[in-house]
């Protein structure tokens, strides 16, 4: 481990009237790349202020690289921190070469800045990909260029701990894509501690190798994302109901809301068995749910991102051991669920040897007189040796099975002719 | 004097794009016209006089007596001008408004207030000194008065700062009627006499204090104004920035306030100065204070110097206050900053 560049030893801060960090204790050594979250007023800007030497805790101390912020002087403060604030305000009519030579202002003299200033400006203004704006007035530009000219001004003071107070959550997300971007190169390449206090977790678990969650000015969770980013502690802090699955293609937990159950309609007494794997299944669930239906799944593979989906949404499922094929307990369950279900949903799954039982389960079903709907284009998807899964589909279809193409169309047809009664019938 | 109206994005500089190191002192050229007319429009300013344009016979006596008077108007004028200038600059700044200025702020209706006061009620205590320290004192308390009042909580807004300010000079301006109304007709006569503004010099003594008052002030704000540059990004950034944002904070207001002050007791109560140089300036120098200081100290002179020429001569043998000459410049520029902002000198 490097040595300590920000360290809070039982901190409590705050205004006047108002205590708002309570016996705050935490490390972050040099180079780390770290995240502060919360909710509003949990006290991250707080906290950021404090480190910085703007308020004076009340109780415990604050050391920067191993010295008590407030003994150290303010030049020498602004030496070690940089800091990027929510937005940079200029009234008065500032260039961008002007603002980022602001940030030289702790090491020059009062008669103003020598060639290394210069150097160190302009190395900060191409580092931050605003060297073609120096001239530019700072007032004019967009709100992702103004901020990537304050982090070149905060750069500019070469520190050794970048903060960055909300400086990002409220750009584009192609400006804050660039902006990320460029710290996680100032953070590797030049070594510079960086501590991003932000609302947007996933932003935050994106980019950041540790997470510190506040909570009414307490420190509750402090660790990687993996361990902070937890569904039922995330749900209390925030106080709502949140979600909290792995992005497929990253592996960052990602936190979503769970709206779905507020958009849900009133249910339709009818359940409904969903056949897909390899993701065709996420959407069909969440849309099935929110028309009222009753849903139920497999056979899936265990870690496909359909069951996972499933658990999310508390969807019942039949899994069968990760890229196995559909065994016979597995295939019994899956019988009896569809058994008990009004009508069976083919998504658009790919089929092979391994889970070509579950297309003879929905011939089941259609034999059994309930409605089968299945994905157009099921040639394409068809790895089977012997081309089984397509000749099943066409039998499906001349006996009665519908087709369809695209979710919206499923769903119009399901839901308001109360389709199952009309096949039935 | 014509400010710039086009609305491109960089600062027009003549040479269009400055190449890096970017150089941020002013443009030649116009650091050049500057340095070139002030003089010159100064020198015109000691031709002018009721008595008539032209440099007075200095052969006779008369002529001498009518030359010196002109001078020590020019001092006058120049102190005057460099003081509340300067401290318009510095209270924008600080501020961050462009609509700052002493006058507006209500801190020379403070400083009027205690002028009167120490003229009709003090006369004459602590000698040359009582004057400017009585104005000070209530300019002071006035800055803080029109300041609270503006302040909800952060920092106040450009109008809540102007309307409290209007305000609490009205309110001074009531006190000073007052105490004229019941005061003898001589001291009346010198209160509204010296509150229309004029740039009667007065005695030596108190021209001196003035003049190291004035200078010293004038020469702290300028070793300040990195810090002032600093300042204009907001109190945090310019802590962040290792400027010790409450000292640095409070001793400029102070400053400022002192040479309100003490340009309100020299020459009572002359409006705007502190206005239009500072936004003239910036327009010619860009807002470096490290340039913008010393631009509006000497640009305020020489703007208050030709007001007052132009007070004397154009109604021979009436002398018209200078205080009207620069509210009638600077009423309508008030009015167009008011709307425009600026372009080139504050954006929003």
């Amino acid at each position: 481990m490097n040595r300590p560049a920000l360290v809070f030893r039982g901190v409590s801060a705050g205004y006047k009237a108002r205590p708002v960090l309570q016996g705050v204790d935490f490390s972050i050594a040099e180079g780390e790349f770290v995240s502060v979250i919360g909710p509003n007023g949990s006290g991250k800007s707080t906290m950021l202020k404090t480190a910085t030497g703007l308020i004076r805790p009340s109780k415990g101390s604050v050391e920067l690289f191993g010295r008590d912020v407030f003994s150290l002087k303010p030049r020498e403060r602004a030496s070690l921190i940089g800091v990027v604030p929510q937005k940079l305000e200029s009234p008065m009519a500032f260039t961008v070469a002007e603002i980022v030579m602001i940030g030289r202002s702790s090491r020059g003299g009062w008669g103003g800045p020598d060639s290394s200033d210069y150097d160190s400006a302009e190395r900060a203004m191409i580092y931050t990909n605003v060297f073609d704006l120096k001239d530019r007035l700072f007032n004019e530009l967009s709100a992702g260029e103004q901020q990537r000219a304050a982090l070149a001004m905060a750069l500019a003071q070469e520190p050794r701990i970048i903060m960055l107070d909300e400086s990002i959550a409220h750009l584009d997300i192609n400006h804050s894509q660039e902006v990320l971007r460029i710290l996680m190169n100032i953070n590797r390449e030049q070594k510079i501690t960086v501590l991003l206090v932000s609302h947007d977790l996933n932003l935050a678990a994106q980019i950041a190798d540790r997470l510190m969650l506040m909570e009414r000015g307490r420190l509750v969770s402090n660790g990687s994302p993996g361990e902070v980013m937890r569904e039922e502690l995330l749900s209390r802090v925030y106080d709502c109901e949140l979600r909290v699955r792995k992005d497929p293609y990253s592996g960052n937990p990602v936190v979503t809301g769970a709206l779905d159950m507020a958009l849900r309609r009133s249910p339709v007494q009818k359940r409904l068995h969903v056949i897909s794997g390899g993701g065709s299944g996420i959407e069909l669930f969440r849309r099935l749910l929110i028309e009222g239906f009753d849903v139920t799944a497999g056979v899936l593979n265990r870690l496909d991102s359909d069951a996972e989906a499933a658990r999310a949404l508390d969807i019942p499922c039949v899994l069968e051991q990760p890229f196995s094929p559909v065994g016979p307990e597995a295939v019994e369950e899956a019988r009896r669920m569809v058994g008990e279900a009004d009508g069976v949903i083919v998504g658009v799954v790919p089929f092979g040897s391994g889970n070509l039982v579950n297309l003879e389960l929905a011939a089941e079903a259609l034999k059994a007189g309930k409605p089968v709907w299945i994905a157009a284009g099921i040639d394409a998807r068809d790895y089977t040796v012997d081309r089984a899964a397509a000749a099943t589909a066409l039998r499906l279809r001349t006996a009665g099975a519908h087709e369809w193409s695209g979710i919206h169309e499923l769903m119009a047809r399901l839901k308001p002719e109360a389709p199952m009664q009309q096949d039935k019938a | 004097m014509s400010l710039p109206s086009d609305s491109k994005a960089t600062r027009p500089d003549g040479d269009g794009c400055r190449p890096f190191p970017v150089k941020v002192s002013p443009n030649r050229n116009r650091a050049l016209l500057f340095v070139v007319s002030v003089p010159l429009l100064l020198c015109v300013s000691l031709l002018l006089g009721p008595s008539g344009i032209g440099l007075p016979d200095m052969a006779t006596s008369s002529g001498q007596a009518i030359f010196s008077l002109r001078l020590g108007r020019f001092f006058m004028g120049m102190m005057v001008g460099a003081a509340l200038s300067t401290s318009g600059t510095v209270f924008q700044a600080i501020l961050r408004n462009p609509l700052a200025e002493p006058y507006v702020l209500g801190v020379s209706g403070g400083a009027g207030l205690g002028a009167a006061l120490s003229i009709l009620v003090g006369g004459g205590l602590l000698g040359a000194v009582g004057l400017p320290l009585t104005a000070f004192f209530f300019a002071v308390l006035t800055l803080m008065a029109v300041y609270g009042i503006a302040n909800q909580g952060g920092i106040p807004s450009v109008y809540s700062l102007i309307l409290s300010g209007v305000i609490v000079s009205a309110i001074c301006s009531s006190v000073i009627m007052f105490l004229v109304s019941t005061a003898d007709i001589e001291g009346m006569h010198t209160v509204v006499w010296w509150m229309l503004g004029n740039l009667q010099p007065g005695s030596w003594a108190e021209q001196f204090v003035s003049l190291v008052i004035i200078t010293s002030a004038i020469v702290a704000l300028w070793v300040l104004a990195p810090a002032l540059n600093l300042l204009t990004l907001g109190r945090e950034m310019a802590h962040y920035q290792g400027v010790n944002a409450g000292f640095v904070t409070m001793s400029s207001l102070l400053l400022a306030t002192l040479l309100a002050a003490t340009a309100v007791s020299m020459g009572g109560m002359i409006g705007f100065v502190g206005l239009i140089v500072p936004h003239v300036m910036r327009a010619l120098f860009g807002p470096d204070h490290r340039w913008l200081v010393p631009a509006s100290a000497i640009g305020g002179g020489t703007f208050l110097v030709l007001c007052d020429s132009l007070a004397r001569s154009v109604m021979p043998p009436i002398e018209i206050p200078v205080g009207v000459v620069t509210a009638l410049a600077g009423g309508p520029f008030f009015l167009i900053v008011l709307r425009r902002k600026m372009k080139y000198a504050w954006t929003d």
